[in-house]
């Protein structure tokens, strides 16, 4: 996969970089909002995360461009924290995800792996990692022969995680996904509920399948 | 005493003293002249003549000066009474507004201009504070999300020994922290600077706190708090649904932290007279009588002795204000130290005022 990476700042752009290409993909970077036009239209890319905040053209005006020229590339938008509006704009604009700075470069890379199968994937109804199953109909969680009561809260986590099993999922995410929240809320809600949930679908089962990521988040996965 | 009060009664003095001099002086005109007649009762007949003047024209003349001058100093100092409601309504948020001048360039039109000048100067320098933290805040946004991408591709390898590892987490879980610190600090600077727009519509309040609650109750249980909900009735706001949540948290949030463990949180909603109330009542330490004032300052840590064990950015009050104030309701902190501590919400509920 070919990802071009837009960002100002010259060092975050360095560590994306790095990180992408550790996980093998192949990747330019352009740190100017008309350097990246020319660029994404020169080149098909499989993917662009593009910073908002750039000089002489900002990152929606790029995307705005891009996507006014037929070009579908899918694009990951790096946003302030809590900025509501440039996040709207930003899928309004034809983003096909976002992140709000500052994110967990691991999470990064998830979402960047995660651009090229959008739009694949059917939103399928009964989710399956190992043998925990779950129903989004009828919210149903079962794991072997056990079935578990969910709360709202709790069916919500464990659909997000199921939905990105593998991948790992950041507090921030999280908290934006499944409470909704955009802002941080300075609490440990996310570990607290991460950890009831894993009393009910860990507890007395090998493998575990819910794991933390010490500084990055939470991952379900065998 | 107020100065018409006090130039009124200087004025009568000085009208009593005129009218007792005048008064001397027609009693000695007055047996000057009778003192021809060389008649028996001149004395008695002067100090006739002299009563009926002085109470016939001077008195009359007493009064109308004093009504007079009554008038008079309230003419001028009408002026003054309006300078003074107009800076009784001077706070932080409006000192660019200028107070209107007679512009008759007299002494309290002159005092006007002085203190206009003086409010502009103190807008200039509270801008410039504002200015900064919004700036620093964001200027500290990039060098925390380089820091935090270089910890984590460097925790990335492989040749790292456990005793390192452990030290790069630590080192991002402090960087998460002042990311924190940088967000709540650069949302009340947005907030100071009229930068941040409330998405106002109508917001089932209920629903809300029972949300809050519900996440409350499981934030407790770590730390063995009961957390309920003696009652929610149902309450309509206008608001900003997100802000409204957030404000929630960080209450039920506080009201967990800065408890003792098996403790108790009780929250309530109900709504009267067009206002919805949410009292939030936790057990704990609470904060002493003559610190209660402060707790809505920001980075406010209550007494020292508490400060160290719960981790927070200090902000979580500052915030939760600002979004009452902003949703032009009133918040009261009452604190009862190792008794019982309540947080109290007033927001004009919806049902009142018909848009």
């Amino acid at each position: 996969m070919r990802v071009l990476v837009v960002e100002d700042e010259k060092k975050t752009a360095s560590f994306i970089r790095k990180a992408l290409q550790a996980e093998g993909f192949a990747v330019d970077v352009c740190h100017r909002g008309n350097e990246a036009l020319a660029a994404a239209c020169a080149v098909p890319f499989d993917g662009i995360v593009l910073d908002i905040m750039l000089p002489e053209r900002d990152g929606l005006s790029v995307l705005r461009q891009l996507r006014e020229q037929q070009n579908r590339t899918p694009v990951l938008l790096l946003s302030a924290r809590g900025a509501v509006n440039e996040r709207v704009e930003g899928l309004n604009a034809g983003a096909d995800d976002y992140l709000p700075k500052p994110f967990v470069i691991a999470e990064l890379v998830a979402r960047v792996r995660a651009l090229g199968r959008r739009g694949n994937e059917p939103k399928s109804t009964l989710l399956r990692v190992a043998n925990l199953t779950l129903d989004t109909v009828s919210h149903r969680a079962q794991r072997g022969e056990k079935f578990f009561d969910l709360t709202a809260r709790e069916f919500r986590l464990l659909e997000f995680l199921m939905r990105s099993a593998g991948r790992i999922c950041g507090r921030m995410s999280i908290i934006e996904k499944v409470w909704d929240y955009n802002f941080d809320p300075g609490t440990n809600l996310v570990d607290v509920y991460v950890k009831r949930l894993r009393e009910k679908i860990d507890e007395g089962f090998e493998p575990k399948l819910l794991h933390t990521v010490r500084g990055a988040g939470y991952v379900l996965k065998e | 005493m107020k100065i018409r009060t006090r130039l009124t009664l200087w004025y009568a003095a000085i009208l009593t003293v005129s009218l007792a001099v005048m008064g001397a002086g027609t009693y000695q005109e007055i047996s000057e002249q009778l003192r021809h007649d060389h008649s028996k009762r001149i004395w008695e007949h002067a100090l006739d003549e002299t009563s009926e003047m002085v109470l016939y024209v001077g008195l009359p003349a007493i009064v109308l000066g004093l009504l007079g001058g009554w008038w008079i100093t309230r003419k001028a100092l009408n002026p003054v009474t309006a300078l003074t409601e107009a800076v009784e309504q001077k706070h932080d948020r409006n000192l660019r507004e200028r107070l209107p001048g007679s512009g008759n360039g007299d002494e309290l039109d002159r005092l006007t201009q002085v203190f206009n000048d003086m409010t502009s100067r103190l807008d200039n320098s509270f801008q410039r504070i504002r200015e900064f933290t919004l700036h620093a805040s964001h200027e500290l946004k990039t060098p925390l999300t380089v820091m935090r991408g270089e910890l984590e591709t460097a925790l990335g390898e492989n040749t790292l020994t456990a005793a390192q590892k452990e030290l790069l987490l630590s080192q991002v879980d402090e960087i998460e922290r002042l990311t924190r610190i940088v967000d709540g600090l650069s949302l009340l600077t947005k907030a100071d600077t009229g930068q941040i727009n409330l998405d106002f519509e109508p917001v089932r309040l209920d629903e809300l706190v029972r949300e809050s609650v519900a996440d409350a109750k499981i934030l407790g249980q770590p730390h063995s708090i009961q957390v309920s909900l003696s009652a929610c009735e149902v309450t309509m706001v206008s608001g900003d649904r997100d802000r409204l949540r957030q404000m929630l948290l960080n209450l039920t949030d506080n009201a967990i932290k800065y408890n003792y463990p098996n403790g108790t949180v009780m929250v309530s909603l109900a709504h009267d007279n067009g206002f919805a109330e949410l009292r939030i009542e936790n057990t704990g330490p609470g904060i002493s009588p003559e610190l209660q004032p402060r707790v809505f300052e920001r980075f406010f840590r209550g007494d020292a002795s508490h400060s160290k064990t719960v981790e927070g950015c200090g902000l979580g009050l500052s915030i939760a204000q600002w979004i009452v104030v902003a949703h032009h309701g009133s918040i009261q902190f009452v604190s009862k130290p190792s008794e019982h501590t309540t947080v109290t919400v007033k927001l004009r509920s919806e049902e009142s005022h018909e848009k």
